[in-house]
């Protein structure tokens, strides 16, 4: 879409949209700004690898209207059939909505959660301004045509018990562009757990472009996983853009089985001494699917550490990219940074893009990265052949193995069985449709 | 139970066995040692099948099937078994489930049913304990983490579980201790009966006091040189390789 037909589709929706007259101001401000930066194309080369050409000339529905009865029902049988947590607490959002009836959320003082859709004003103000919009105009985007998200506040020393759950849902309605946006705030020595699902189903088009931001005061403690399964035609952008204070850590798992077309971008600042990140993620991606990892950690202080891993399984005709930055300041000393990339290529027509970055400006420094691409280990498939498990098996429960191995960091067990079932169940398929 | 009549072998263009042949009948133990880079692991690799290994001339006969035409996982249904040199490490695949796969995968080729849950920690229960494995060891990735002497007990607790009418050792002593090379002296010492055959890979005449084989071979260069009984073994303990290849270059 060009920036006059996505002007024109602002001006149609803006009084319906949340923030009343100062938001309108701000949206306008947003898609201006978006406009003079334009859509990333592959010319950029932190998307050199990734084109969102098929979102850009398509025409999408920004700021869809709220769902039907229809959808909302389907969305319900949805979640049944997925069978997730059923004790957790959970909000769930059905194309960009929030739907309160899918929702279980007591009231707590220990977790508070405000509806983006009634603070949208002030949210913006605090929280747009602190995204790089040069290197993600697309959260400019997300600003102008936002109307659904939350607002995660953990007041200081509170931790709540259960993990709070964000299901993200699209409905079978085609061509939407949702702009979902996450703030998480956590107070001093706060904890939380939040695991996101995304779910889809159908081959309709889509473009969910989400943006979630995370601020960790110090001594807190944030674990986020997000478990992706969308339907085979949807486009996922995200920007998920962390600032951790003082001996907080963070924990970021991406676990990423479905859609046509998905960029996560993930950014991690360090602020302040003795803050950590343990980021890691799985990548499955085959007949013609296109998922690309693009992280950065910035150690702007002493005695920061990262430790990232991620792993890539490309079936046929399926792309990954990883793109991992590490920028060590000049300040940030007895940093400890750590990082690997490992990726298993089951087809001939399977293609895989790594690239490391290091950029260290420190001199007392700690720092590793390590990429592979490659096929299965030979010793490992004679041994299992050599107790009578037959080849084809064999490479199955090597292939699944060497998943499983990306998602031993996820801390909750239920969780891990789950998504272990759910990443086993796709590589199935993934290796069934090989050539 | 095993024939094998002047077996040539290459890894990568290197011929490793040069004419080997070998007897072992039904019940026997046999021992094959030699010095390093004889070809001792190349003959223990090449009857489990290793791709690597290129077999060009030679016949093996397993139970008076060809055993070279057969695929790796073939062979390990039909009964050969392999204990690794240096069993591989699998993270991701825990060691119960590997047992059970290759449990099932025999019961299968045999026509039997796969074994239930219950059945299966009923028959692995006391091997473990004779293999003195703690439990927790069935959840771990298969060899991850485990210590050299853990990994050699495991390939034995393997071997008892699934019986096979050839076992091939290689090597299973070294780097044991002497109290976990009586355990897995224990283990193997279990298995021997009148329809089960075995060929100890060793360098070591320790283990052969524990194992006493019917039979000892000499492999150097790729061939077997000289064959005898227990002594054989004691006498090339004191006295070394070289005199035996002296006396094979004379005649």
């Amino acid at each position: 879409m060009s920036t006059t037909a996505l002007e024109q589709e602002l001006d149609a929706k803006v009084a319906r949209l949340p923030g009343a007259e100062r938001g309108a101001l701000l949206r306008r401000a947003a898609l201006a700004r978006f406009g003079e930066i334009g859509m990333p194309t592959p010319r950029r080369e932190n998307w050199r690898y990734t084109d969102l050409k098929r979102v850009a000339t398509a025409s999408f529905e920004f700021a869809p209207g709220a769902p039907g009865r229809g959808s909302v029902d389907t969305a319900r049988a949805l979640l049944a059939a997925r069978a997730l947590d059923q004790d957790a607490l959970r909000l769930v959002f059905l194309d960009g909505h929030e739907v309160p009836e899918l929702s279980r959320l007591p009231a707590s003082p220990e977790l508070q959660i405000a509806s983006l859709a009634a603070d949208w004003e002030t949210v913006q103000a605090e929280s747009a301004g602190r995204i790089a919009v040069e290197r993600h105009p697309l959260a400019s985007l997300n600003t102008a045509f936002g109307q659904g998200g939350a607002w995660i506040r953990v007041p200081p020393r509170a931790r709540p018990a259960q993990p709070l759950q964000l299901v993200f849902i699209a409905s079978e309605r085609g061509g939407l562009a949702p702009q979902p946006r996450i703030l998480i705030e956590l107070g001093e020595g706060a904890a939380l757990t939040v695991v996101e699902h995304w779910l889809g189903e159908g081959d309709q088009p889509g473009w969910i472009n989400s943006v979630s931001q995370i601020s960790q005061a110090a001594d807190s403690t944030l674990t986020l996983y997000r478990v992706q399964e969308h339907g085979a035609g949807q486009t996922h952008t995200a920007l998920v853009a962390a600032d951790v204070g003082a001996r907080a850590a963070l924990q970021i798992g991406f676990i990423d089985l479905g859609g046509r077309l998905v960029r996560n971008d993930i950014e991690v600042k360090l602020t302040a001494p003795g803050a950590s990140v343990d980021l890691f993620g799985a990548l499955l991606a085959a007949g013609g699917q296109h998922v690309d990892d693009h992280t950065r950690i910035d150690h702007l202080a002493p005695e920061t550490l990262s430790d990232e891993a991620f792993r890539g399984i490309i079936g046929h005709r399926g792309h990954g990219v990883f793109n991992g930055k590490v920028v060590v300041h000049r300040n940030a000393q007895k940093t400890d940074a750590r990082q690997s990339n490992d990726n298993l290529l089951l087809a001939d027509q399977a293609e895989i893009d790594t690239k490391p970055e290091l950029e260290i400006y420190a001199d007392d420094v700690k720092c590793s990265h390590g990429s592979t691409v490659g096929e299965l280990d030979a010793e490992q498939l004679f041994y299992l052949r050599a107790r009578g498990v037959a080849e084809v098996e064999a490479r199955e429960l090597l292939t699944i193995a060497f998943a499983n191995t990306a998602l031993e960091r996820v801390a909750l067990p239920d969780l891990r069985a789950a998504v272990s079932e759910r990443v086993t169940a796709r590589l199935r398929s993934i290796i069934e449709a090989l050539p | 139970m095993l024939t094998i009549e002047n077996l040539h072998a290459r890894v990568a263009d290197r011929e490793i066995l040069k004419g080997l042949s070998l007897e072992v009948p039904a019940g026997e133990v046999h021992a094959i040692m030699g010095p390093n880079g004889s070809g001792k692991s190349t003959l223990a690799q090449v009857l489990a099948g290793r791709p690597e290994y290129e077999v060009t001339a030679g016949t093996v006969r397993f139970r008076d099937r060809d055993l070279l035409a057969m695929a790796p996982e073939e062979r390990a249904r039909a009964g050969v078994f392999l204990a690794f040199q240096y069993p591989i490490e699998i993270p991701g695949v825990n060691n119960a489930y590997l047992l059970k796969a290759a449990l099932n995968a025999q019961r299968q080729a045999r026509g039997e049913a796969p074994i239930d849950a219950f059945e299966f920690m009923k028959l692995i229960k006391n091997k473990m304990e004779l293999m003195q494995i703690p439990k927790d060891f069935m959840t771990r990735s298969v060899n991850q983490g485990f210590s050299g002497g853990e990994k050699k007990r495991n390939e034995v607790l393997q071997m008892l579980l699934l019986e096979p009418a050839l076992a091939v050792l290689d090597e299973t002593d070294s780097g044991l201790d002497v109290d976990a090379l009586k355990v897995v002296a224990a283990g193997v010492n279990s298995l021997r009966s009148p329809e089960r055959s075995m060929l100890l890979v060793t360098h070591y005449e320790r283990l052969l006091e524990l194992i006493v084989p019917d039979r000892v071979h000499v492999l150097a260069d790729g061939r077997i040189l000289k064959s005898g009984d227990r002594a054989l073994a004691r006498e090339l303990d004191a006295r070394g390789y070289d005199w035996v290849q002296a006396e094979a270059a004379a005649t």
